[in-house]
């Protein structure tokens, strides 16, 4: 049996053998195809034999930091009303439905307008808009076939199909059997250039249900909402993207056509293809649906900085659940060195069950429940925060807990990292690295990426290059300069004292 | 790279042809497969190369489960499996095998579920001998250390604690635990039930259903037939051991059913119904995964989804599940819905399943599902991995070896009275258990047919 020391010295030996084995050079500069269409748009392709299946995805520059104040989820929404249907898809007589959307979206105008005076609100009036509302939302019924998109892709093998909305972009995909790609292209250009805004008010509806099942029933969500809106005071990161209930509930269809138009600029779009395709023939068919968007005329929001932290920031939470929190630092994001350099302190810290907090918050001091540390929260584009999510295991308290890391973070300002942990750090992430290559979705979602907001895919091919060149005095540096204490900022949430929750009748 | 090439011929005014009329190029398509491979101590092996990156990937199923756990210490299946990789073998300490695995940047996942245990596995080609050398020790030589053990009782214990923090989690527990009222598969772990679990017990879990004939494998990835093959007799030659593989459990007799309620003051209530339904060995499997899919399954387009979702705005989430096992099934709908509508919205979904027994799908809804079905069947043959342990599923779920290859052609079979005939066999309000965990005081007038449902509080 070997001792732990010398196990120490065996790993020193093989440190060598890792470095000198470049396995993770799979190089992928040589597989990718990169391709501009005269409008701006830019297409990656990949061509993976394995499966007759192809992995398509669509970015824009556009998320919930786009949003004018006040507007807060305009993005999100967007999103979901992009899959109600063109004015080719998804109507029985388009003509005859437009008017018929045009008097929805009045009446459903003026009944928000009154509904926002609160208890001001003539009753009355309310009532007669809300029934009148539902009448025109039945009698377009007649007009509309609901799911038409959903229904194109799912009976045609699609799987996986689906949009999410980030702060920083937003995106639509499906997997599809590789024979499918005109369907994708035809579907995707139609509803960027001609889409229809149906059923707006239901889905506002949902939308606020996702908001509830997300964030006001769920602990995690609470307390992720509390701790990015203390973080970022100035910056539009602090803003939910999901939305403000108030501006949710309100939420006009001025706003979604605002956020819409500026989708249609082919510069700030990405699309990637990657899976059993023909890179030449597959180009040809997306300029020939792609292509005819016109060139569009970009220009960024103006999005205020974050000014730079100066006290430390605390937040409480009251829920019905079991204590936890999140510990935040200001940081530069990618491609900034010191991105490169949380990106290896994020693993020695929280990947597995050696790593740092790990090992000594769960496993020797028996304080944590659990404990994980996200470098880059909550996206890219801008300036971003270093992340500690931890959960004290009972009866030790969010405060025991929180003094016990900021003890281990202190030490990394003091003491570099070891040899064998950074050595191990590397080698999760070029395994991390490796395991991203096999699967088309995962490909077309790196890519497509870091080519939208880094501007090249190639940050991830020359990731691991960077992650190698980090060192202990890195991190060291890294360490003293961002995790300050004037520099934090703690969302603790704590258990709600309720009456008891389990009373009621018949007791079992 | 080619850049710049394409002439911009198009303009946006132009028309879209209409998507149903679009013609496409056929699919080259074929059923690739994993070979099946007998070892001497009579472990059964699925394997399959792929060569694109040097990883290999290693799956295994157990036939034990958390179904076996003895009465009084329920929870022993799972932490047996947590164990098994935290707790040290009889070679190496705990605190070593983690250091070795972390810097290997490849860990074993050992899991219990119900009927099941799961390993799996994925390591650099590189790494074989010394991650193959590993795993045998951890699935053979447990060593079970106390002190191990005993946080592990206490993250259990923590896990316990905080099982009603999420909603809709809980839900979903609950309602696993309820469908089973007398039955090993109800029963689960309590902090009395962990308090009565020591090292032995676990020692022994492990040697009644850890043993070659009782594991079935999968290894797919940049590894050679004799490699693959060579390896694992060289690593696993000394597990023998005469005993058959254990045979699957009995399906659970009587299945639970009526209205619990459990209270917690939050704005949006989880509904989670459902009731026993047939298994993937019974030749109506196919007519009931069609069925599931049409009725909430089956994304937007399904009747729960257009229904609850679309044209009521009732929930963002809504559908059904069904979970076929070897000789049982279950189906189950759910919404999570703001208080107000808790029961409009269940009202609705036992509206469409009583529909869907009446005859209302449509021969338009059945060819809209068939299509779906067979069009997405490819992406089960999507990754090597997927491949090798897909028919391992099959071998441990006994199913008929035609199962992959006729499947295409036994859902295309299925007809409108089919689905007729399934669903009035199998949806019954009566026989139907319901969860709903919500702000229990003001879902308002309970639904007249209800009896008085019963109130639960979390097990902790």
């Amino acid at each position: 049996m070997l001792t732990r020391n010398r196990f120490c010295l065996l790993l020193v030996g093989l440190i060598i053998v890792y470095w000198a084995t470049p396995l993770w050079a799979i190089d992928l500069e040589k597989k990718v195809a990169k391709a501009r269409l005269d409008n701006g748009l830019t297409v990656l392709m990949l061509e993976r034999k394995f499966s007759p299946t192809v992995s398509l995805y669509i970015r824009y520059r556009v998320g919930a930091v786009d949003e004018i104040k006040g507007q807060s989820g305009a993005a999100h929404v967007l999103e979901h009303m992009m899959f109600k249907g063109t004015t080719t898809i998804g109507t029985k007589n388009y003509a005859a439905e437009k008017k018929l959307l045009t008097q929805i979206e009045q009446v459903g105008q003026a009944l928000d307008n009154e509904r926002m005076q609160q208890n001001k609100a003539d009753q009355k009036r309310i009532k007669n808009l809300a029934s009148l509302l539902k009448k025109l939302q039945n009698e377009h019924r007649g007009y509309y076939i609901p799911n038409e998109i959903d229904r194109l892709y799912t009976e045609n093998g699609g799987l996986e199909m689906n949009a999410s909305t980030g702060q920083d972009v937003t995106t639509y995909y499906v997997n599809l059997p590789a024979n499918k790609i005109e369907l994708w292209a035809r579907i995707e250009a139609d509803r960027l250039i001609n889409p229809v805004f149906r059923e707006f008010y239901t889905e506002r509806d949902v939308i606020l249900e996702e908001r509830r099942q997300s964030i006001e029933t769920n602990p995690d969500g609470k307390l992720y909402e509390s701790f990015m809106s203390e973080a970022y005071k100035v910056h539009p990161y602090g803003v939910p993207i999901i939305g403000y209930p108030q501006d949710l509930t309100y939420m006009s269809q001025t706003a979604i056509r605002h956020m819409h138009r500026k989708y249609l600029s082919p510069e700030n779009m990405i699309i990637a293809v990657v899976g059993d395709i023909n890179p030449s023939k597959t180009l040809k068919l997306i300029n020939q649906y792609f292509g005819r968007i016109p060139k569009g005329n970009f220009r960024p929001t103006a999005i205020p900085a974050e000014p730079p932290q100066t006290e430390e920031r605390k937040v409480e939470v009251l829920f019905d659940a079991n204590p936890s929190m999140i510990i935040g630092y200001h940081k530069p994001t990618a491609p900034a060195v010191e991105d490169y350099v949380f990106d290896v302190l994020e693993t020695i810290l929280s990947k597995g069950r050696t790593s740092r907090l790990y090992s000594k918050l769960v496993l020797q001091m028996q304080i944590a429940d659990g404990i994980s540390v996200h470098n880059g929260m909550p996206a890219t584009r801008y300036a971003n925060l270093f992340a500690i999510l931890a959960r004290p295991r009972h009866p030790h308290t969010n405060d025991e807990l929180q003094a016990a890391i900021f003890r281990e973070l202190e030490i990394l300002k003091t003491h570099p990292v070891t040899d064998l942990e950074l050595a191990k750090a590397k080698n999760q992430l070029k395994m991390d690295y490796v395991k991203s290559l096999d699967s088309n979705s995962e490909l077309a979602s790196i890519l497509s990426y870091y080519e939208l907001l880094l501007g090249d895919y190639r940050y991830f091919s020359n990731y691991i290059s960077h992650i190698d060149k980090v060192t202990a005095m890195d991190i060291q540096t890294a360490a003293v300069k961002y995790l300050a204490v004037e520099n934090r900022t703690i969302a603790i949430l704590n258990k709600k004292a309720n009456e008891d929750a389990s009373t009621g009748k018949n007791e079992k | 790279m080619f850049c710049g090439m394409i002439v911009s011929g198009a303009s946006a005014a132009q028309k879209f042809i209409a998507p149903d009329k679009l013609k496409y190029p056929g699919l080259d398509f074929r059923i690739q497969e994993a070979e099946r491979v007998l070892l001497d101590n009579g472990m059964v092996l699925f394997y399959l190369q792929n060569n694109e990156l040097p990883l290999v990937s290693l799956s295994a199923l157990v036939r034990t489960g958390s179904l076996h756990d003895p009465q009084g210490k329920e929870g022993l299946a799972e932490l047996t499996a947590y164990m098994m990789r935290t707790g040290g073998t009889t070679q190496l300490g705990s605190a070593d095998i983690d250091q070795r695995l972390d810097f290997l940047a490849a860990s074993p996942s050992i899991s219990m579920s119900l009927d099941s245990a799961s390993v799996y596995f994925s390591f650099l080609k590189s790494d074989l001998d010394v991650c193959l050398d590993l795993l045998a020790q951890i699935l053979i030589h447990p060593a079970f250390e106390e002190e191990k053990l005993q946080t592990a009782l206490s993250l259990k214990k923590e896990e316990l604690r905080r099982v009603a923090d999420n909603p809709q989690k809980f839900a979903f527990r609950e309602f696993n635990r309820l469908l089973y009222p007398s039955d090993p598969r109800g029963r689960y772990a309590t902090p009395s039930s962990l308090k009565q679990i020591s090292r032995d017990d676990l020692i022994g879990f492990h040697r009644e259903y850890f043993f070659p004939a009782n594991i079935i494998l999968a290894v797919s990835g940049d590894i050679s037939r004799e490699d693959a093959i060579n390896k694992i007799r060289q690593y696993f030659r000394h597990w023998k051991d005469s005993r058959q593989a254990i045979n699957i459990e009995p399906p659970p007799k009587e299945p639970g059913h009526g209205i619990f309620f459990i209270r917690k003051q939050i704005p949006q209530s989880t509904v989670v119904s459902g009731e026993f339904t047939l298994s993937k060995n019974d030749p109506d499997f196919y007519a009931f995964s069609v069925l599931d899919f049409i009725i909430g399954s089956g994304g937007f387009p399904s009747k729960i989804f257009s229904a609850v979702r679309n044209n009521e705005g009732l929930a963002y989430s809504a559908g059904s599940f069904y979970r076929a096992r070897s000789n049982y099934g279950v189906f189950g709908t759910y919404a999570f819905t703001k208080t107000a509508s808790t029961f409009q919205a269940l009202h609705l979904i036992n509206s469409i399943l009583d529909d869907v027994v009446a005859g209302s799908i449509s021969q338009a809804e059945l060819d809209w599902a068939k299509k779906s079905m067979l069009n997405s069947f490819i992406f089960s043959f999507e990754q090597p991995s997927q491949i090798a342990s897909q028919q391992m599923t099959i071998a441990y779920e006994k199913l008929p070896d035609d199962y992959l290859s006729g499947y295409r052609k036994r859902i295309e079979a299925v007809t409108r009275e089919d689905l007729k005939r399934v669903a009035g066999k199998y949806l019954n309000e009566k026989r139907r258990l319901t969860i709903i965990v919500g702000d229990t005081d003001q879902f308002g007038k309970l639904p007249e047919k209800w009896e008085q449902p019963v109130f639960i509080s979390p097990q902790q």
